[in-house]
């Protein structure tokens, strides 16, 4: 840390790498919080969990008791221990007594990307509400077929207010908020959907994983997903480098051609680091055959599967070229979204829970994944799947996780109704200090003690 | 390098040692040696209690509670001590709490029932502990405590909470008193005229009674000289005890007499001695009480009442005196002069206990001949300790008179008087006959002794017969005849061998003696047994038999670990430490109680069958009796 810190200053390290260094060192420090708790007020299992992708500083929580709070990470609302231990108590909590609560419990709870204004919930009593911040109100409410599982509105959006919803149903509803209708219904799942995702980098791209092992690509301007992704079509290791040519494709993911799907049957594997190539000219060349049918009907026949199982959690990385899901046959699986296919990185988990859909979390420099692994989140290294931590805090089942890339801090969320913090350690420890200047008498000192 | 990885392998080797050794024990308690060992050892290194936890947690998921439970009293130990350890143990809190208390459904704690419940319970104990103690330091220690008592709903002994609530119950109680006194005190303040008036008026009047009784006595003071004279002339052929009761006698008669004239006054000075002593001088003694504990800011003011208070409880009492010399006790118990000096009524209760005997040894030794009561009275033949003061003739006669047991049936002597016993029972229960008399033979049965049988103490020898073990010493049971491990007990000697002849002990306990007799002895031993073959029946022949084989076996061992290795040596350790799992192992047999006794008797197959049987034909009758019902008259 300190010769990082003078690299800087000599100039040896330039600002962009310094950050980054800083960031994921404490990222790989991570352990339980002692001196920043939060007080959950949730008397059901936590289900969903997000900081406000503004400010880094709200954090959304809704729990299978159909209630949610909004938390101030930042500003301490009460300390204990003599100034040792800050509590953040919510500052905004709604449960099934407020007049449009609620019924049933809560599966989805997310910001308004945009600011913080605005949030919006999902849950099994089959509304999704969306709720005015300031006065604790709902706004807009949509009446969905069944079940909510999941919503995702895209952080890149700059023409559309769509909330996407993954419900028991089949289809795929898409709510626009600025009119407080449906704007689409997408079908092609053959189950419920439990996932769903927004493209990080392109605003029309989204994801979903249904409880049919599939995980199905939509691009919204037009009919029908464009992308079944295969768990046998895969490639080896990371992304090959980029050729001039496949910078053009690069650009939007418009690019794919609908009938790249239909490959899956015909080749087996690839695993040359070279295959992104040879794929590229087949898609050409399938493309110009298959081009009368219709693109939307072609697609939804095709069963291909992600995982055996279904699909219980997605996650895109920050830049957007990865995709992780994370299956009810316990597996989690890393795609490169440009080709489609399925990078055949082992990740080292023995078992996740498989009855509700889980929250997995990224770090900001795609290094790290963060994945509710029964009563314990494990941190996986993403190109390797190597476990780089076992962070063992919950008494029951861990459902949802959060990483905060400001202040490298986690949130976990679980069954035995606790929010936990986990964060790297302090540098320098303040207890003896704010014991002295409260004045109020130290508590017992964490020392050796031997008596004999 | 190499000297200090050896030197930590050898560290290591000795914690797991010694923790294997702890925790390998029935004891329901950690040998407090091995404990402090195993202290000293874990604080010389981070390593060593690094490997420390490690082989706890490994203990702890044994599948026997007893080590979990030794275990875990290992970790509470540590915990509370070392900073290191504190933080090993809690990053895997979680496994720990789930191994000791058992909260998670798959994982039940194992076998011996009775050992998990306690387990069960010392881990929740020693959980609030940590919680308490380092609860601000360790936010895992928190979340298990949370999670336990506000999830699971876990019973936690709190008691740091019920420490806190005594204390500050008994801070109120304080608080309490303190005001109570305060009130008295203002209150005694306020009355303190109205009481001294009280207690002068009466003294006044104690006084003049006093005085009417002094005037009323002059004319009996002229027999009091030719008293003397009298005893002038016995002196000379008297003994000094006589002369000392005579004299005792003699102050009686200097006391005023009760007689028709005076009565009137005697009841008065009765009355007033009765309200003295139950009243004024009680109210006197409290208020002093009172001014004594009452904490007050200014003690002047108190002061000088409390040495008002001294001053009259001492003139009360010196008044209190001249009415008990002027014959005016309390009406009933007058002071048998025993103990003249004696204030306060109910000692005078515990002296009547000596003094009763006292004129029925009397009148014994007058008569002489008073059998009928000698037979019921058991003597005990030990002296009273008589007291110094007491008047000599009195003391020999206490010497030599028997000792009995107290009972109600010393209560009294003669006829009885049923209504005159001292209790006052005339305003409850209506008119009462004052003269009415218990009957002869009704008091005859109030009298009757009742004795209680007292086992006579006999010294049950001990056992004595030499230990198995190496330290020797003897066995320090106590039979009547056998002892259960030893046999038939006979008189030893210091060696604890028998003084007897060898003869019995051959045959009854042949497996613990062999061990230690010589081969001499046991030569000797097969000789008599030889000898006994001929006319000993079979059975006792074979036992024999069986013994010397296990003697010899025994003495081939002891040959073999005298001759052998260090290798061997271990060998016998390994048999000894199985031996330890074997006890352990044995507590995790069910033990076959009555219950299941029945339970496998009841619930066997041929047992159901015959049940269900006995139900199908109970059934039967039911449709039979249905079928009588309906048809009453074909019946």
């Amino acid at each position: 840390m300190w010769k990082e810190i003078g690299d800087r200053q000599s100039g040896k390290l330039r600002p962009n790498s310094f950050i980054s260094r800083i960031r994921s060192n404490r990222a790989s420090s991570l352990q339980l919080s002692n001196h920043k708790e939060i007080v959950s007020p949730h008397r059901g299992a936590i289900n969903s969990l997000q900081v406000d992708l503004t400010e880094g500083r709200y954090l959304l929580s809704g729990a299978s008791d159909a209630s949610l709070s909004v938390y101030d990470i930042q500003h301490t609302t009460d300390y204990e221990g003599g100034g040792l231990i800050a509590k953040h108590k919510p500052i905004l909590h709604v449960d099934k007594q407020h007049q449009n609560g609620h019924k049933y419990a809560i599966s989805t709870a997310i910001w308004y990307p945009i600011d913080t204004g605005l949030f919006v919930t999902g849950s099994f009593d089959h509304h999704i509400n969306v709720w005015d911040t300031n006065t604790s109100q709902v706004v807009m409410d949509f009446k969905m077929p069944g079940k909510v599982y999941r919503t995702a509105m895209s952080s890149l959006a700059t023409s559309h207010m769509l909330i996407a919803a993954a419900t028991e149903d089949v289809q795929v509803r898409l709510c626009d908020m600025a009119s407080g209708a449906f704007s689409h219904t997408l079908s092609g799942h053959r189950d419920g959907v439990m996932a769903v995702e927004w493209s990080a980098c392109s605003e029309w791209v989204l994801m979903t994983g249904g409880c049919d092992g599939a995980i199905r690509f939509w691009d919204i301007r037009r009919a029908g997903c464009f992308s079944v992704l295969d768990q046998s079509h895969s490639q080896l290791g990371r992304r090959p480098p980029l050729l001039e040519r496949s910078t053009t494709k690069v650009t939007t993911s418009r690019s794919f051609s609908p009938g790249q799907t239909s490959s899956s049957k015909t080749r087996p594997p690839q695993k040359k680091a070279t295959s992104k190539h040879s794929g590229g000219s087949r898609i050409l060349r399938q493309g110009k055959q298959k081009q009368r049918l219709h693109p939307g009907l072609l697609s939804s026949q095709d069963r291909a599967t992600a995982h055996y199982g279904a699909v219980m959690g997605l996650k895109a990385t920050e830049d957007g070229m990865y995709l992780l899901s994370a299956g009810s046959d316990s597996r989690l699986r890393l795609w490169d979204i440009e080709s489609g296919c399925n990078t055949l990185v082992h990740f080292e988990i023995t078992r996740l829970q498989t009855t509700k859909p889980i929250q997995l979390a990224v770090t900001q420099d795609s290094a790290l994944v963060f994945v509710p692994c029964m009563t314990s989140l494990k941190a996986f290294d993403l190109w390797s799947g190597k476990t780089s931590m076992t962070l063992q805090g919950h008494y029951e089942h861990v459902n949802c996780c959060c990483y905060n890339a400001y202040d490298q801090e986690l949130f976990t969320g679980g069954n035995d109704r606790h929010i936990l913090i986990w964060s790297p350690p302090k540098l320098i420890s303040q207890d003896v200090d704010e014991w002295d200047g409260r004045t109020g008498k130290p508590p017992a000192l964490d020392e050796d003690n031997w008596s004999d | 390098m190499e000297w200090e990885v050896d030197e930590g392998k050898v560290a290591a080797a000795v914690v797991v040692g010694l923790i294997e050794k702890a925790t390998n024990s029935t004891e329901p308690d950690l040998d407090p040696r091995i404990l402090k060992s195993i202290k000293s050892v874990v604080r010389h290194s981070d390593l060593e209690l690094r490997l420390a936890v490690e082989n706890l947690m490994s203990l702890m998921k044994r599948d026997h509670s007893q080590v979990r439970y030794l275990a875990l009293a290992i970790i509470h130990e540590l915990f509370m001590r070392s900073k290191l350890f504190r933080r090993l143990i809690v990053e895997n809190l979680e496994q720990l709490l789930s191994l000791s208390v058992g909260f998670r459904r798959n994982q039940p704690l194992p076998a011996p029932p009775a050992i998990a419940s306690k387990l069960r319970l010392k881990a929740i104990e020693f959980l609030e502990r940590w919680n308490t103690t380092f609860g601000i330091h360790y936010r895992q220690l928190r979340l298990g405590y949370d999670y336990l008592k506000n999830t699971l709903r876990f019973q936690f002994p709190n008691l740091q909470a019920n420490a806190a609530r005594a204390q500050q119950e008994r801070r109120e109680r304080e608080l309490r008193t303190k005001e109570i006194l305060l009130k008295k005190y203002e209150l005694l303040k306020s009355n303190l005229p109205s009481i001294k008036e009280e207690v002068k008026s009466m003294v006044d009047e104690i006084n003049e009674c006093l005085d009417i009784l002094q005037s009323c006595k002059e004319p009996n003071l002229p027999l009091s000289p030719i008293d003397e004279e009298e005893e002038e002339y016995f002196e000379e052929f008297r003994n000094l005890e006589l002369r000392q009761i005579r004299d005792n006698s003699l102050k009686e008669a200097d006391k005023v007499q009760e007689n028709s004239e005076n009565k009137v006054v005697f009841d008065a000075l009765r009355e007033l001695y009765k309200l003295l002593v139950t009243k004024h001088i009680v109210a006197v003694q409290e208020s002093i009480s009172v001014l004594i504990r009452v904490e007050l800011s200014d003690n002047r003011v108190r002061d000088s009442m409390l040495k008002e208070f001294i001053d009259t409880r001492n003139h009360l009492k010196t008044i209190k005196k001249k009415c008990e010399e002027a014959g005016c006790g309390l009406s009933v118990t007058t002071d048998e002069g025993g103990g003249g000096g004696e204030e306060d009524i109910w000692e005078e209760g515990t002296s009547e206990r000596f003094d009763i005997p006292k004129p029925n040894k009397q009148s014994e030794e007058d008569h002489d001949a008073n059998k009928s009561k000698d037979d019921a009275i058991k003597i005990i033949n030990s002296k009273v300790v008589c007291d110094a003061d007491l008047d000599p003739l009195k003391s020999k006669l206490m010497g030599e008179a028997p000792v009995m047991k107290w009972g109600s049936f010393l209560d009294n002597w003669g006829s009885v008087m049923a209504n005159q016993r001292g209790l006052e029972v005339e305003g409850h229960w209506g008119r009462v006959d004052y003269d009415a008399v218990i009957p002869a033979n009704k008091v005859a049965e109030l009298n009757m002794q009742a004795t209680v049988y007292e086992e006579d103490d006999k010294e049950i020898q001990q056992c004595g017969a030499p230990l198995k073990k190496e330290k020797g010493g003897l066995c320090t049971r106590r039979d009547l005849k056998i002892c259960p491990f030893h046999g038939r007990i006979v008189p030893r000697d210091n060696q604890g061998k028998p003084l007897i002849n060898d003869n019995y002990l051959s045959e009854t306990e042949p497996k613990e003696n062999l061990l230690s007799v010589s081969t001499e002895e046991l030569a000797k031993q097969a000789v008599i047994i030889k000898k006994r073959e001929f006319y000993d029946n079979k059975k006792e022949m074979k036992r024999a038999k069986l013994a010397k084989v296990r003697g010899h076996n025994d003495a081939v061992l002891r040959d073999a670990a005298l001759a052998s290795t260090s290798a061997t040596c271990s060998i016998g350790e390994d048999v000894k430490t199985r031996e330890k799992n074997n006890s352990l192992a044995k507590m995790l047999k069910k033990k076959v109680s009555v219950k299941d006794r029945l339970g496998t008797r009841l619930l066997n197959r041929k047992a159901t069958a015959r049940a269900t049987q006995m139900m199908m034909m109970n059934l039967g009758d039911d449709r039979h009796s249905k079928y009588r019902e309906a048809f009453p008259n074909q019946w």
